[in-house]
C-alpha cells in the first residue's frame, strides 16, 4: 500500500490536479486509489450500503467538480476527499434521519450498558497525537466526540444516549474541541 | 473575541457533524461564497481528520465506478447554471473537444471554449480562451445568446497577410467533427448571420475553435493547423487587467 505511488499523498495530490484538468484516467486512478476508504466512512455514518454508495457517486461527482479548488497547503488530498464523503453523508443523515434507524444495530445495547457503537470506538484506535488528546478528556466527552466524528451522531442522538439535556451536550461538545484544538496546538 | 470564539465552535462542531440542520445548512451555503470561511472550515477538518485511520476500508461494489461515470457523462452534457463551476464546465467542454479532435488527427485550433450563465442576462456571457503557449495567438470570443451574435477580439493574436483565422463550432448535434462558422475578417469580424442557423441551446452546448489557415479558409473543410489549448481569459471586468 505504502509503495504504491498513486496511494501516496503526493501521487493522490497529482490526481486530483489532473482530475482538474478533466483527465478521466486519472479520476479512474483517484477512484481505485481512495474509494474503499471513503466508503468505510459514510458507511460507518449510513449503515445502509446502497445508501451509503449512492452518497458515494456524489462524493465524487463533487470531486470532479471541485478538484480545481484543492489546494494541498491547506488540506491533505485524502483528508479533503473524506471530507467531501463525510460532508454528503452527514447531510443526507441530517435529511432523513430515520434512514439509518432501519437497519441499525448501533444503538442496540450490549451487555456492560454500551452500544456497538461505543464499542467500536473503544476498540479500534490509532496511535496519533489527535487520537492522544481526545484521550485526554473525560470519557464520556472522547465516545461522544468519536460517535459524532465517526458514526454522525447528532446532539439529540448523544443527548439520549448519555442521558443529558442537548444543550449539555452542546457545551461538552465545545468544550471538547477547545480542549483538542489546543491540545494540538501545544 | 467572544463572537469569533463562537464562529470558531461553530465551524468546529459543523465539522464534527452535530452542528443542528439550519445553522449548517447556512455554512454550507456560506462556505461556497466566503473563502475565509472556507479556510477556517479546512483547518477544522485537517484538525479532525485523523480520526478516520481508524476507519477499515470498504471495497465498493465493481459497478459503482461505472455509475459515477454515467452520472458524470449527463451532468457534463447538461447545461450548467451555476457560475461558480464555469471553469470546470469550460474544461470539460476542452476536454471532449481535444478527445474528438486526437481522434480525428492533429486539427490545428486555437481552441476557445464559451459557456453562458443560464439565468443572467446575456452580456454576461461568459467566454474563455485556450491557447498552447505564449508563442500562439489568443483570442477572446463572446456569444450573446439571445441575438446569436459572436463578437470575437484578439488578445495576443495579430493579423497576418498571408493567414486567415477561422472559426469552427462543435457539438454533440452537429456530428463528431467541427463545423465551419467563418473566415475571420481582417479586423477579426464574422458575418452578422454566421451563429443564425444555430438555436440558443445548441450554442449554450458547443464549444468553438479557430484555427490558423491558408487565406481564405480551410481547403478541406476541416481543421488543418496543430492542436493549440491553454489559458483562460474570462470577460468580467475584473479580469481585464491581466490580459496582455
Amino acid at each position: 500500500m505504502q509503495s504504491d505511488p498513486s496511494t501516496s499523498t503526493a501521487g493522490i495530490s497529482k490526481l486530483i490536479a489532473r482530475v482538474a484538468q478533466a483527465d478521466r484516467a486519472a479520476f479512474s486512478s483517484l477512484y481505485q486509489a481512495t474509494a474503499p476508504k471513503l466508503l468505510g466512512v459514510v458507511l460507518r455514518i449510513l449503515n445502509n450500503r446502497a445508501w451509503a454508495e449512492e452518497v458515494i457517486q456524489d462524493a465524487y461527482l463533487k470531486v470532479w467538480q471541485k478538484a480545481g479548488q484543492f489546494d494541498e497547503d491547506k488540506s491533505s488530498p485524502i483528508t479533503w476527499m473524506v471530507s467531501i464523503a463525510r460532508n454528503s453523508a452527514i447531510d443526507e443523515l441530517r435529511k432523513h434521519p430515520t434512514g439509518r434507524t432501519v437497519n441499525d444495530d448501533q444503538l442496540d445495547q450490549v451487555p456492560g450498558g454500551q452500544t456497538t457503537a461505543q464499542q467500536q470506538v473503544e476498540d479500534q484506535q490509532s496511535v496519533n497525537q489527535l487520537n492522544h488528546c481526545i484521550d485526554q478528556l473525560e470519557k464520556e466527552r472522547q465516545d461522544m466526540v468519536r460517535l459524532a466524528y465517526l458514526n454522525g451522531w447528532s446532539r439529540d442522538d448523544l443527548a439520549g444516549q448519555f442521558g443529558q439535556p442537548v444543550n449539555t451536550v452542546k457545551t461538552w461538545l465545545r468544550r471538547a474541541l477547545q480542549d483538542i484544538k489546543r491540545c494540538l496546538e501545544s | 473575541m467572544i463572537e469569533r470564539d463562537d464562529l470558531d465552535m461553530q465551524i468546529a462542531e459543523y465539522v464534527l457533524g452535530t452542528l443542528p440542520v439550519d445553522e449548517r445548512n447556512a455554512l454550507n451555503a456560506r462556505r461556497e461564497q466566503d473563502p475565509a470561511l472556507e479556510a477556517r472550515i479546512l483547518e477544522w477538518e485537517q484538525r479532525l481528520a485523523d480520526l478516520v485511520d481508524d476507519v477499515e476500508p470498504v471495497e465498493p461494489g465493481p459497478e459503482l465506478f461505472g455509475r459515477i461515470e454515467r452520472a458524470l457523462e449527463r451532468n457534463d452534457s447538461s447545461s450548467n447554471s451555476n457560475p461558480g463551476s464555469n471553469v470546470v464546465a469550460l474544461r470539460r467542454q476542452l476536454n471532449r473537444w481535444r478527445w474528438s479532435t486526437a481522434v480525428a488527427s492533429a486539427a490545428a485550433l486555437v481552441l476557445v471554449a464559451v459557456l453562458t450563465v443560464q439565468p443572467q442576462p446575456s452580456s454576461e456571457s461568459f467566454v474563455a480562451v485556450f491557447q498552447h503557449d505564449d508563442q500562439q495567438p489568443a483570442f477572446l470570443l463572446t456569444v450573446d445568446l439571445e441575438q446569436r451574435q459572436v463578437n470575437i477580439r484578439p488578445v495576443t493574436a495579430e493579423a497576418k497577410p498571408d493567414k486567415s483565422y477561422q472559426l469552427w463550432i462543435k457539438a454533440d448535434e452537429l456530428g463528431p467533427n467541427p463545423r465551419s462558422v467563418g473566415v475571420l475578417g481582417d479586423q477579426f469580424q464574422l458575418d452578422e448571420a454566421a451563429l443564425s442557423q444555430y438555436d440558443p441551446d445548441l450554442l449554450r452546448e458547443a464549444t468553438f475553435g479557430i484555427s490558423v489557415e491558408p487565406p481564405g479558409g480551410s481547403p478541406t473543410g476541416q481543421p488543418t493547423s496543430p492542436a493549440i489549448h491553454g489559458y483562460l481569459y474570462p470577460t468580467g471586468d475584473d479580469a481585464q487587467g491581466d490580459n496582455p
